[in-house]
């Protein structure tokens, strides 16, 4: 019994091409059906174990083990049709059907051996195969889990703190050449909407949307993207028909995509489908949510004697940006900024990893921080207004790749300068009120409001 | 027997504190030796508690991180886990308008109100509502259509009245709210609501809270301060008291300190003739050592408040000088905020002041700008308080923007209720005057977590009542929190049996639109 089980995939080959309605109708009972055998084979154990204090729950062990068998039976027959009948097929299909069938000769096995077990001949066996059956179980239950909701249902919402225990892969999203339109904007918009059914783990209708050689290369009705022409391109045709439509994307209830999506995919089409294209003409997408991930700070609570001896000795204090020491600690220089120097900020050196704002406002830092401060390598903001600092040896900040703040106000800096500036991407607010570069004039001075649109 | 260090007096005689007993019974004598501290230390025994607990955890951490002075330090934060969560704001700066400006004629657009000049508004706009003394008993509630033109500014476009020139300037860079709304329609009880979160006296305000909650970002200025603008006697000015600082059941550390328009801006704070710093030292010293003594006896924690208050009085000998000396600003700054900025007390200047507060590490300044209240003659004297503060406000919003201030700055501008669309008294062409009204308000919010160039909430043709997205003064309280890094709901505070917060029992929420 358990060989023709084995045979099974290589009589009934999964040839990727749909099949006869009937099969998809009786085969999208599998899920429904699938639960029977799985709370049946759970309530094994509870039985077996339960049965020390009540033998009559041992005795009802047996015939729940077969019942089990039996709907084991039916579900794979159910999940076969499914899968040939719809012509799903993928590694995701592939590991769920093995595992049923590993699944099915498990308890068939554990039935064998149970008698054995009860006569007392072999006391391990019968528990043993229990527990892999358990494990086959668990395994198989979560492919299908996997298949139906997504390979990343489960850990989609973990708290990256546990992802990062777990050491899940790819916690920065697979974007091959992450610049590209494609890599930033359209392999998202899949990822999120079309993969669950057209990736690795199921391959619906021989179409797989998970990088970009595969989505050109099309599926079993030939490409799904015409270069150039959106109107010709069946990706398009599938996801702007009406939703009640049979043939509708993303199937089965999935939320349609939203319009500026499709108006995204519409515009790459257009302009040629390109992998390396950067923007497109007429789309301007701000990426306010996609900006550079902050590197995440140590937690410092560990040094807190040391950070409170600091404190103590140099007047100059480190404040929590909140409760959590994910989000770093302030330099906070106020209080003594007219004796704190260059010799001073060295010392706050070994704080860097955990400094994310340096208040350096008004102090007596000069040119030679610079090299001190390039090693602050998780510095968000610096303040350096009103200080002595000339611009000279400015680029030595360029490896702060987190620097998304400088205020230079009321220094000595030249435009020549801050010129350079520019090639640190990160940099968004750069402040030079009253220095040689952006000099306060009486252009300040505002005389008459302007209307734009008069009434 | 203990001696104070001062005293000379060396009579002996044994009390109760020289007797063998065990120390506890000698604390329980010593507070209630008192009929003052009796009385006193019961009603506050469950703030007490918690002062205590804060103590404790001060305790727990060492002396190390106390002040070289060894009061106690100021940063609550560290101690009640704040901020919640990190704030776009650092610190705030709130321009409050005593009296209720008029939305009408300022911010709250109604073209439609011209057409209806002298037509009395419908009473299904108007509905049940309880008015005021001062106009309940009129005849006639007539429209009086705003005086002044209103004119299109900025990308957004957004409306402004001709009274407003600079405020206009800025419009993209506000967030402007239509919707406030408030439950009390006397100034008192109203302003009372905006600043402290309830219409009684005795809670803690805003800038308490905040102070409270997040802590001293300097030791040399106090964490919370309160600048009133000068008088214009040509206006209605309605009273502005210490209540509206005032740090209620928190300690008094919390409170806020004032800056008075004209003069010395702390009273008493330079040394008196013959009285040198290190003499003013050791008095502080020995001052401070019988406060300890007072403390050890009886744990009033208002004990250490007033350590902390003398030593930071002393701090601000030196601060405040170096503070109020404009001597080393621009020429560029006197071209922003107009010359009037150099006289010290009018509201250009506090703004100015604000802007080199949020620069020294001051978290929280509050400028009073008193003179809203126009019953009467609108048109004569809204265009003359407008133009006192028009200027300033812009003034000091571009000023931090400039300077890269803005970013984690919160401003905010608001009165503590609006006026009404009907004329109260007579109503001519010409002029006309304008009652109490709750119902609806216009503020502005701008800087570190405040959405830019948006307008929130609507009201009806009438600017009479919120149509879309009401603002209470929960919410609008709740969402300056928020910009600072504060859950509204965890900032508590234990006292007469209930966790007590700003925002009052009544659920509040944080106005997501208003928000970067």
């Amino acid at each position: 019994m358990s060989g023709s089980l084995l045979l099974l995939p290589f009589l009934v080959r999964l040839d990727g091409r749909p099949h006869a309605d009937w099969q998809q109708f009786l085969g999208r009972f599998h899920p429904l059906i699938v639960h029977v055998p799985i709370g049946l084979l759970v309530l094994v154990p509870l039985l077996e174990i339960s049965g020390v204090f009540r033998p009559a729950l041992r005795e009802a062990a047996e015939f729940v083990l077969a019942l089990a068998f039996i709907s084991c039976l039916g579900a794979l027959t159910l999940g076969f049709l499914l899968a040939y009948g719809s012509g799903d097929t993928g590694t995701g299909v592939t590991h769920h059907m093995w595992g049923g069938i590993a699944l099915s000769i498990t308890v068939l096995l554990c039935l064998l051996a149970r008698p054995w077990w009860l006569l007392g001949n072999e006391t391990r066996l019968y528990p043993a195969t229990l527990a892999a059956m358990l494990l086959v179980l668990l395994w198989t239950a979560h492919q299908g889990g996997s298949l139906t909701h997504g390979n990343n249902y489960l850990t989609e919402y973990m708290p990256v703190s546990l992802k990062r225990w777990v050491a899940l892969g790819n916690l920065q999203a697979n974007t091959p050449g992450a610049d590209t339109f494609y890599a930033r904007h359209i392999n998202p918009i899949l990822d999120a909407n079309c993969v669950a059914c057209h990736g690795e783990g199921k391959v619906k209708g021989g179409l797989r949307m998970d990088s970009y050689e595969l989505l050109m290369k099309g599926g079993k009705d030939g490409p799904v993207i015409v270069s150039g022409h959106p109107e010709r391109s069946l990706l398009l045709e599938r996801v702007t028909l009406p939703a009640d439509h049979k043939q509708f994307m993303p199937a089965e209830g999935r939320p349609p995509l939203k319009p500026e999506e499709i108006a995204w995919l519409k515009a790459w089409v257009q302009q040629g489908a390109s992998p390396t294209a950067t923007t497109l003409k007429g789309i301007f997408i701000q990426e306010n949510a996609k900006e550079a991930p902050l590197k995440p700070v140590g937690d410092y609570s560990g040094m807190m004697s040391e950070i409170l001896q600091m404190e103590s000795g140099q007047g100059a204090k480190l404040l929590p940006v909140s409760s959590k020491p994910s989000d770093g600690l302030i330099l906070n220089t106020v209080d003594v900024a007219a004796s704190f120097g260059d010799v001073q900020l060295a010392q706050f050196q070994k704080f860097s990893p955990y400094i994310v704002e340096a208040e350096l406002g008004r102090t007596a830092v000069t040119n030679a921080s610079f090299d001190t401060l390039s090693k602050f390598s998780h510095l968000r903001a610096l303040h350096l207004e009103g200080t002595a600092v000339t611009g000279e040896g400015l680029m030595k900040l360029a490896p702060l790749s987190q620097l998304t703040y400088l205020n230079l106000s009321g220094t000595k800096v030249t435009a020549a300068a801050v010129a350079p500036l520019d090639s640190m991407k990160s940099l968004r607010h750069v402040y030079l009120y009253n220095t040689p570069a952006q000099p306060a004039t009486a252009a300040d001075s505002i005389t008459q409001p302007i209307a734009k649109t008069a009434q | 027997m203990k001696q104070h260090p001062l005293c000379t007096d060396t009579e002996q005689c044994l009390g109760v504190m020289d007797l063998a007993v065990p120390p506890e019974l000698k604390r329980e004598w010593a507070a209630l030796q008192t009929r003052r501290h009796f009385l006193g230390r019961t009603g506050k025994v469950l703030g007490w508690a918690a002062m205590a607990s804060l103590f404790g955890d001060r305790a727990l951490r060492g002396d190390a991180h106390a002040p070289a002075n060894g009061q106690p330090g100021t940063q609550a934060g560290e101690q009640l886990k704040l901020p919640h969560f990190a704030p776009k704001a650092k610190r705030a700066i709130y321009l409050f308008m005593s009296g209720g400006p008029s939305q009408v004629d300022l911010l709250d657009y109604k073209p439609n109100l011209a057409a209806l000049y002298d037509k009395d508004i419908p009473d299904s706009v108007r509905g049940a509502q309880q008015l005021t003394g001062m106009t309940a008993g009129q005849a006639r509630f007539p429209v009086a259509p705003s005086h002044w033109a209103f004119k299109r500014y900025g990308e957004t476009g957004t409306w402004i009245s001709d009274l407003l020139p600079y405020t206009a300037r800025m419009v993209d860079d506000l967030a402007i709210i239509k919707s406030t709304n408030t439950e009390a329609i006397n100034h008192e009880p109203a302003i009372m609501l905006m600043n402290t979160g309830n219409m009684n006296a005795g809670k803690p305000c805003l800038g308490s809270w905040l102070a409270y909650g997040l802590g001293s970002m300097n030791d040399n200025l106090p964490t919370f301060m309160v600048l009133q603008s000068k008088l214009n006697t040509k206006e209605n000015n309605q009273p502005v008291s210490s209540r509206l600082w005032s740090s209620g059941f928190l300690s008094s550390e919390y409170a806020g300190v004032g800056l008075r328009a004209a003069g010395d801006p702390v009273l008493y704070l330079t040394d008196p003739n013959g009285v040198d710093r290190e003499v003013r030292r050791n008095m502080l010293n020995a001052v401070n050592e019988i406060n300890r003594q007072t403390f050890e006896e009886l744990g009033d924690p208002e004990t250490h408040a007033r350590i902390a208050q003398y030593e930071m009085a002393y701090r601000m000998q030196i601060s405040v000088p170096e503070l109020a000396d404009l001597s080393k600003e621009p020429q560029s700054t006197w071209d922003l905020y107009g010359p009037e900025a150099k006289e010290p007390g009018t509201f250009a200047y506090n703004c100015l002041m604000a802007r080199r507060m949020a620069e020294r590490g001051v978290r929280f300044t509050q400028v009073y700008k008193r003179g809203w209240d126009m019953h009467d003659n609108v048109t004569g004297i809204l265009p003359i308080i407008c133009q006192e503060t028009d200027r300033g406000c812009y003034a000091l919003v571009a000023d931090l923007k400039q300077r890269g201030l803005l970013d984690d700055t919160l401003v905010v501008w608001a009165g503590e209720f609006g006026r009404t669309v009907y004329s109260q008294g007579g109503l001519t062409k010409d002029n006309y005057g304008r009652d109490h009204h709750p119902r609806c308000f216009t503020t502005w919010m701008t800087g570190g977590g405040v959405r830019t160039g948006v307008t929130y909430g609507e009201t009806d043709d009438y600017s009479y009542n919120v149509v879309k997205d009401p603002v209470t003064v929960r919410d609008f309280n709740a969402t300056i929190l928020h910009c600072l890094g504060i859950d509204h709901n965890k900032l508590t505070y234990k006292f007469q049996g209930l966790d007590q917060k700003l925002t009052g029992p009544v659920p509040a929420s944080v106005v997501p639109g208003l928000l970067a």
